[in-house]
């Protein structure tokens, strides 16, 4: 019986290796199809933002109401100081990263819902990961949906190179779902204003950085980034998010000019002179 | 609980108020690590290369299997095999991005988990769907011999772009090795259909090498054209903290895994 398959490189593959990098080059020849292109993806920090309380919160929630006429959201969580708190606890007991990052899931869980309750009555969903073949549909009828930020991976989370944390946590995992989705944007919305030289919480001679590539902050060697490094790093291999902005969502009407389009926080991209 | 001078609060642990990004707070999380299941064996056994292949390979090693779950706890994980080929092949013809594709993968592999399922069902082994599998494992490795999953890492649209093409880096084999370093098991066998890795494809080429054993690293530096395994599994053992090496066996000769379990060399040995 021989197979005779759709194409070539369908044939090719049936016969050959997945780890043959001619092969595999062979794979991305094909046009893409951009699946959710009009979604932005709005990441909402857990420590930089939820754990403010409704100070911080509230105001975002109003920014978000008074943008769905005119943008569709996809709406992640950060996880934030209790998910600190089960990493220390989880550290000192000696839990595996894969443990760690069932934890993590839990705590940008509670915050996934509470976000959730707070837009519930312009009928928002949340959804977990199981939910996501209705998200176009929620985008449709209602403009936005709530999701947990950390990526599913639960006890297959890669260790991290350095330490016990689990590597891919929520900037990850909203990141990918703008990727996948091949989104409008990707916007993380904290309390700074962009990207630093090092923390500005700490170092107050912090120099603010409005655009860089990827490979700049990595040249940069910085003890702190605004975001996950494992975004960076994704950033370079991804087929559709080629850039992500990072703004402060302190300040109130900073998402709704990322929303449109402007230059406000720092902008992250793969390519030079994007 | 505690507000500092920034404005934000904490609840007090000794991460609070720190970035999980910086280099400094990350090198203080380097700590032990418990094993939840040091006496389970991981086994991969390939798609394409052992159930693929039908009968005349599979029903003797699930007679070799049948015979080790009498005195090893096993932990059995599957590969798609041709049919996430094609599914992959389809997929890239319609322009679906790598998430997609890993999500459409992990059906072929858990039609195999319940094929392998249906065959070790008479010693009380079967595939475990995989919602329930990782969270309640242990409760299935004391209470049964031994239990089968589909290989897949639960990725799906989360899985990352690979740095060339499409197709999904972290697939049955990665699934295996991320689950045997998470729950700290004993061992990780690959069963293939090759005595092991070569120097180059042992299939195609005469005059192929094979190698024994080998490190990770020299694996990277050499950048064979083609591994036996998942590609991404060089760098996870580069991170691993608890296991430390695999093994790839040939699963038409049945007979060595038992050797391998007990910890002999019988195929080629990749380690950290």
């Amino acid at each position: 019986m021989k197979s005779d398959l759709l194409t070539d490189l369908g044939d090719a593959m049936l016969s050959g290796s997945l780890t043959d990098e001619l092969l595999m080059a062979r794979t991305e020849k094909t046009p893409p199809v951009r699946l959710l292109p009009d979604a932005n993806v709005v990441k909402i920090g857990g420590q930089s933002f939820i754990d403010r309380g409704r100070a911080a919160v509230f105001p975002l929630i109003d920014e978000i109401v008074a943008n769905l006429p005119h943008h569709k959201m996809i709406i992640g969580t950060g996880a934030g100081t209790r998910a600190r708190h089960a990493y220390s606890v989880g550290l000192d007991l000696g839990m595996p990263t894969g443990v760690l990052s069932v934890l993590g899931t839990f705590v940008s869980m509670q915050n996934a819902r509470m976000i959730h309750y707070l837009l519930a009555k312009h009928g928002i969903p949340f959804i977990e990961p199981a939910q996501f073949a209705q998200l176009p549909l929620y985008l449709s009828e209602r403009r936005a949906a709530v999701f947990f930020g950390m990526p599913p991976y639960t006890f297959w989370q890669e260790n991290p190179v350095v330490g016990r944390i689990p590597p891919h946590r929520t900037d990850t995992g909203a990141f990918l779902v703008s990727e996948v989705f091949a989104a409008r944007s990707m916007i993380f919305v904290k309390d700074e204003d962009g990207l630093y030289t090092a923390d500005p919480k700490k170092d107050r001679n912090a120099r603010f950085i409005p655009r860089a590539t990827a490979a700049e902050i990595e040249a940069m060697d910085l003890d702190d980034v605004v975001v996950e490094r494992a975004v960076l790093e994704m950033l370079k291999n991804a087929e559709h998010r080629r850039s992500i902005q990072v703004i402060n969502g302190l300040k109130p009407g900073q998402l709704t000019r990322a929303l449109n389009g402007e230059h406000v926080g720092t902008i992250i991209t793969a390519d030079a002179g994007a | 609980m505690s507000e500092t001078a920034d404005g934000r609060h904490h609840v007090a642990s000794f991460l609070m108020r720190e970035s999980l990004v910086d280099k400094e707070v990350l090198r203080s999380t380097e700590t032990a690590v418990v094993r939840m299941l040091p006496s389970a064996h991981v086994i991969k056994v390939g798609g394409r290369s052992i159930l693929d292949a039908g009968r005349s390979v599979v029903y003797p090693l699930v007679d070799v299997l049948a015979q080790l779950l009498g005195e090893h706890k096993l932990i059995l994980g599957t590969g798609g095999g041709a049919r996430t080929r094609h599914v992959f092949s389809v997929g890239l013809d319609l322009g679906m991005p790598t998430g997609v594709l890993a999500q459409l993968a992990a059906a072929d592999a858990l039609g195999n988990a319940h094929i392998l399922g249906a065959l070790l069902a008479p010693y009380g082994v079967v595939a475990i769907p995989p919602e329930m599998f990782g969270h309640l494992l242990p409760l299935f490795v004391h209470a049964v011999p031994g239990v089968i999953f589909n290989g897949v890492p639960p990725y799906s649209i989360w899985e990352h772009p690979p740095a060339i093409g499409r197709i999904p880096p972290h697939r049955t084999d990665a699934g295996c090795f991320l689950l045997a370093e998470c729950f700290g098991c004993s061992t990780l066998t690959l069963i293939k259909d090759v005595d092991g890795l070569y120097d180059r494809d042992p299939k195609g080429e005469a005059g192929a090498v094979f190698i024994d054993e080998i490190s990770a690293a020299e694996l990277e530096r050499r950048n064979l054209a083609t591994l036996p395994f998942d590609r991404v599994l060089l760098r996870l053992l580069g991170t691993a903290r608890l296991l430390r090496r695999f093994q790839i066996v040939n699963g038409h000769k049945p007979d060595l895994l038992a050797a391998a379990l007990r910890g002999e060399h019988v195929g080629t040995i990749v380690y950290a």
